[in-house]
């Protein structure tokens, strides 16, 4: 799960980082253009320079010419056709460099044909003084008195310079506010770099101080927390003290009714009067040992025989009288009857029975039997 | 207080170190030399001039002979003579000079078609004398100029005859124009044709 001042800030970090981005690509951008107006620039200074050689050379040739008429001499000739050829060289650089440019491009053609003018006059001069003798040279160079042709090259190439002069001020002007607009984008993209990371810094103080009050709230509760646990603590250490000395004391009690249990057996096996304990149904299911003394009986051999085994109502209304007593939950005391023993003698005796309830429910019965001791012996 | 005596076997040895120089001296490089050279290469013309010193001359391009008998020269003397003297023995050698207005100075190279290269003043010292360069002029300018660490304005392929003394522009490559309008942008097609 994205923490939240993740989500919270990200975006910001985001834009920041496309803000760098955008600026970078401006400045490289903005170099580049650099690069081209630093290019634009030496490119209008190599037209004025090439112009300027080509005046140079346009004079040039016609000084060598001037001197060539008045001396004959070839090297002269050279001269001025080595000027020509340069004058020429720079005319084709002129073009090439300014090809892009109608309006300059018009110029130098204009300035092409007038150099070209000048320079068939030249060569027809050179030919004349080679062929024609001085009449034909000075008819030709009266005919050029003044020299406008010269000044009408002259008056071009400057036309050219300004112009040139011109586009250098305006790409100056250009560079200036290309510059200018760089500086802004550039501030503009600190500034908003600037506000934009002071706006997440915010945003990260502001989740730092939400993490520390949610700290404090949780610090408090587990505290809180400890204290009712200290507290159950306690209580359940008090009521386990309580559960001890509540199983010592039933254990005593367990043991004390263990020792009644064992003096009431003991009670039960020492006493003379036969003892049986009956079911519901009258059937024996423990007896004490007085009855096997007295009758002959094993334990085993009696235990689960109906007690009419060994004691026999003294008439049909004993026999009854035991029945009823239990069924109706009652005791009946020394009702006469007859205990007869393993070998089949009787002898006069006297039972009682004590219903046994669990709650108010009949279970069984304890019927004890005194032997009548002043009647005779068992008879057969 | 004497002064020490010098050996004959020192003597010996100093004339033994100093013959080299004395032979070189004595053996001038000339024109013709070169013109007839049965095993002449770029790379080869290029050694003839690892110890020529640098100077400008007045007249733009130097006499070949008053050249190698003086040793001395610039760029133009040495593209030019290599010009001669390749394209004699069959070299395709094209002449190219450009113009760094900013650095207000120009440089000449001899282009040799076959090498993909061109021979170059600046770098004879060098045992890598020739420059690989695709063959477009716009190419080779850049190249020029990025070894003098400079903008070039503007670079034209040339002709030059000892004979006439005089230059003669083929063509002008201007680096503000868009390099599709180069005049020799449809003559090199493929892996040579400049980039920019």
């Amino acid at each position: 799960m994205r923490d939240k001042v993740v989500t919270r800030v990200l975006p910001v970090f985001l834009l920041i980082a496309a803000i760098i981005v955008c600026v970078a690509v401006a400045a490289v951008h903005n170099i580049n253009r650099s690069v081209t107006g630093s290019d634009w620039v030496n490119h209008t200074h190599s037209v004025i320079l090439e112009a300027e050689a080509l005046k140079s050379d346009v004079y040039l040739a016609d000084g060598a010419l001037h001197t060539f008429v008045l001396t004959g001499n070839p090297r002269d000739e050279s001269a001025c056709a080595s000027a020509l050829a340069d004058a020429d060289e720079d005319l084709e650089i002129t073009k090439a460099l300014t090809r892009n440019e109608p309006a300059q491009a018009q110029q130098v053609a204009d300035i092409g044909g007038m150099v070209g003018a000048r320079s068939a006059f030249l060569n027809g001069i050179m030919s004349s003084r080679s062929t024609g003798g001085p009449d034909a040279v000075r008819k030709a160079l009266s005919d050029d008195a003044g020299g406008a042709a010269l000044h009408r090259i002259k008056g071009a190439i400057e036309r050219l310079k300004n112009s040139e002069l011109e586009l250098l001020t305006e790409r100056d002007k250009a560079s200036y506010l290309q510059a200018q607009t760089m500086r802004y984008t550039v501030w503009i993209g600190v500034v908003l770099d600037v506000l934009l990371l002071a706006a997440s810094g915010w945003l990260i103080q502001d989740d730092i101080n939400a993490r520390r009050r949610l700290a404090g709230a949780l610090q408090d509760a587990n505290e809180k927390l400890e204290a009712k646990v200290k507290e159950r603590t306690a209580e359940l250490e008090a009521s386990n003290a309580r559960l001890t000395a509540e199983n010592l004391e039933r254990l005593w009690t367990n043991q004390a009714l263990e020792h009644q249990l064992r003096y009431n057996n003991l009670i039960v096996e020492s006493v003379s009067d036969l003892v049986f304990v009956l079911t519901k149904a009258l059937n024996i299911s423990r007896l004490n040992p007085a009855v096997t003394e007295e009758t002959g009986f094993s334990a085993t051999e009696l235990v689960g025989q109906p007690l009419s085994r060994v004691v026999r109502a003294a008439s049909r209304t004993s026999e009854d009288a035991l029945a009823e007593a239990l069924g109706a939950s009652r005791q009946l005391r020394d009702c006469p009857g007859l205990l007869e023993d393993k070998r089949g003698g009787t002898r006069p005796a006297y039972a009682s029975i004590v219903p046994l309830r669990d709650r108010d429910k009949v279970v069984g019965a304890v019927v004890t039997v005194r032997v009548d001791r002043q009647a005779p012996g068992p008879q057969k | 207080m004497r002064g020490a005596k010098v050996t004959r076997g020192q003597w010996l040895l100093l004339f033994g170190l100093a013959l080299p120089f004395l032979v070189a001296r004595l053996y001038a490089l000339t024109y013709a030399d070169l013109l007839s050279d049965p095993k002449m290469t770029p790379r080869r013309f290029a050694s003839f001039f690892r110890d020529f010193a640098w100077d400008t001359h007045p007249f733009d391009v130097q006499d070949p002979d008053q050249f190698l008998a003086t040793r001395t020269g610039d760029c133009i003397d040495y593209a030019v003579l290599a010009d001669h003297v390749l394209r004699r023995d069959g070299f395709g050698t094209r002449l190219i000079r450009i113009e760094m207005i900013g650095k207000d100075m120009g440089h000449a190279v001899c282009y040799v078609t076959e090498e993909k290269a061109y021979l170059d003043y600046n770098n004879r010292m060098y045992s890598k004398s020739l420059v690989r360069s695709s063959p477009a002029i716009r190419a080779i300018a850049t190249k020029i100029a990025d070894s003098f660490e400079a903008h070039w304005t503007f670079a034209s392929e040339f002709t030059y005859s000892y004979k006439t003394s005089v230059k003669k522009i083929v063509m002008t490559v201007v680096e503000t124009d868009p390099p599709g309008t180069d005049p020799d942008a449809n003559r090199y097609t493929g892996a040579g044709a400049p980039r920019s």
